[in-house]
């Protein structure tokens, strides 16, 4: 299991987001567009790239990915879903 | 030709469309106005400041006898400049990049990038087009799903280096050499161009273009030396190269006047010619950041951020990481009375530049230092 801790420390780490603090992510933030963090559609390929390294973790579909990137709420549940079903 | 939509997994009409604002409403709306000779305007409207500075201008002027497209390109000077471009300029070049695939056979082109840009219509859209062959797209990849499609024989896929990269770092065990890649300006690592060769047994041919120039030279996987397309004449002057081809804008937009484009060009890279077909690239001269995709003038930065109560002058130097997919960063030097935070300028940022992240690290409390003739040359720490 991971925490959005964690996985906000991975994110601020891999995006290159030196200035922002994990305290400055809220768990329900927007991820992408122009409200909440503001990542782009590269970071959103970054971002898959990273939680596959972090976490053995792959994103197969974008379709799919739209949900799952919503929030670190909602990547962290993700991740962890498929960490469980691995584990099965 | 036909439009595949991959979201949607159906294949979608070449028609008229007042506000295209998908990937596949724009390559359609586009393809309608070069079958039709239909003038357009080609532009990213997610860019605020590109809109706004757009709306100001004399809408007459923007309607010039004889071009097909008007596009829109960040220029040196700070504001963006616009470029006519004619139906011949787009199938000459077209015709040139063929000519350099030789005979491979292709039955559909995939394409990542958004039509928003000349490389998006002209090798996207127009150069499936001439070979009357499907366009296959989608909003937004994930290295694997391209990886997924380049598999699939008599794939052309229309990419850009930010692509590349990310499927060298997922390592798939594929196979690609029924397909074959082309990828955008944006500079790709030698060792990146080689790997990937390696790795999925294909090769990526990298174009070097400008929106001014068309189509200038290419090179493929991990070659360090651009060949001039059919067409092409290259020379230099000051090390900075000089295009005239078919494939050259006759027309510019710049500062809000129509200017003519008097042949050769000259662009702002720094080159070494080798003989006539042959150059490298060394350089670039000016202050333009590619950003994901996007030409950038640092210039223009610069004045957003010497906008902001407070700060007296801003000074922006790219910074180059190969590693990143974000490969250029832009380190800010601000000489302020108070310090300027990230999430302020990330803010500003995004008012001008809309849903685009740039990657920027702020260096606060310095001294900028100009020259004799008031240019910013460089910084010390206070």
């Amino acid at each position: 299991m991971i925490t959005t801790s964690e996985l906000k420390e991975k994110i601020i780490a891999g995006l290159g987001l030196e200035d922002i603090g994990i305290d400055e992510i809220e768990d329900d933030m927007a991820l992408f567009g122009e409200d909440g963090l503001g990542l782009d559609s590269v970071d959103a390929i970054e971002l898959t790239l990273i939680i596959e390294k972090e976490f053995g973790v792959k994103i197969k579909d974008m379709g799919e990915s739209e949900n799952i990137f919503s929030s670190p709420n909602t990547l962290c549940a993700y991740i962890n879903e498929q960490l469980e079903l691995d584990k099965k | 030709m036909k439009i595949y939509d991959m979201d949607k997994k159906s294949y979608f009409d070449i028609k008229e469309i007042k506000n295209p604002s998908t990937k596949v409403e724009q390559l359609s709306h586009a393809l309608y106005c070069f079958e039709n000779d239909i003038f357009d305007m080609i532009y990213d409207k997610s860019q605020p400041a590109l809109v706004k500075y757009i709306n100001s201008l004399d809408q007459d002027m923007l309607y010039q006898d004889g071009f097909q497209f008007l596009y829109f390109t960040s220029g040196t000077t700070g504001l963006p400049t616009g470029v006519f471009k004619t139906k011949e300029n787009s199938i000459k070049q077209a015709e040139a990049l063929l000519k350099t695939l030789g005979d491979r056979k292709f039955n559909r082109v995939v394409t990542t990038v958004p039509f928003v840009h000349i490389y998006g219509v002209d090798i996207g859209a127009v150069v499936p087009k001439l070979l009357d062959i499907d366009v296959w797209t989608k909003e937004n990849f994930l290295p694997q799903e391209l990886a997924s499609e380049a598999e699939k024989e008599g794939t052309l896929v229309v990419t850009t280096p930010v692509f590349i990269k990310a499927l060298n770092r997922i390592r798939k065990d594929a196979d690609f050499s029924g397909a074959y890649f082309l990828t955008s300006t944006a500079p790709l690592p030698k060792e990146d161009g080689r790997e990937f060769h390696n790795l999925y047994n294909t090769s990526v041919s990298q174009l070097f273009a400008s929106t001014e120039t068309g189509l200038m030279g290419h090179k493929i996987d991990d070659e360090e030396i651009l060949e001039a397309y059919d067409g092409v004449n290259i020379s230099q002057k000051y090390n900075m190269l000089r295009v005239s081809s078919p494939f050259l804008a006759k027309k510019l937009l710049r500062d809000g006047a129509i200017e003519d484009v008097n042949p050769p060009f000259q662009t702002e890279d720094i080159v070494e010619i080798l003989n006539d077909k042959e150059f490298k690239l060394l350089g670039r001269s000016s202050n333009l950041a590619k950003i994901a995709g996007k030409r950038i003038s640092t210039q223009q930065i610069e004045s957003i951020v010497e906008g902001i109560d407070g700060v007296d002058c801003a000074w922006i130097k790219i910074r180059r990481d190969d590693r990143a997919l974000k490969d250029e960063i832009l380190d800010i030097y601000v000489e302020s009375k108070t310090k300027l935070g990230a999430k302020d300028l990330r803010k500003i940022l995004k008012e001008n530049f809309g849903a685009m992240n740039i990657a920027f690290k702020i260096f606060n409390n310095v001294k900028i230092i100009r020259s004799s003739v008031g240019k910013k040359i460089g910084f010390k720490e206070l």
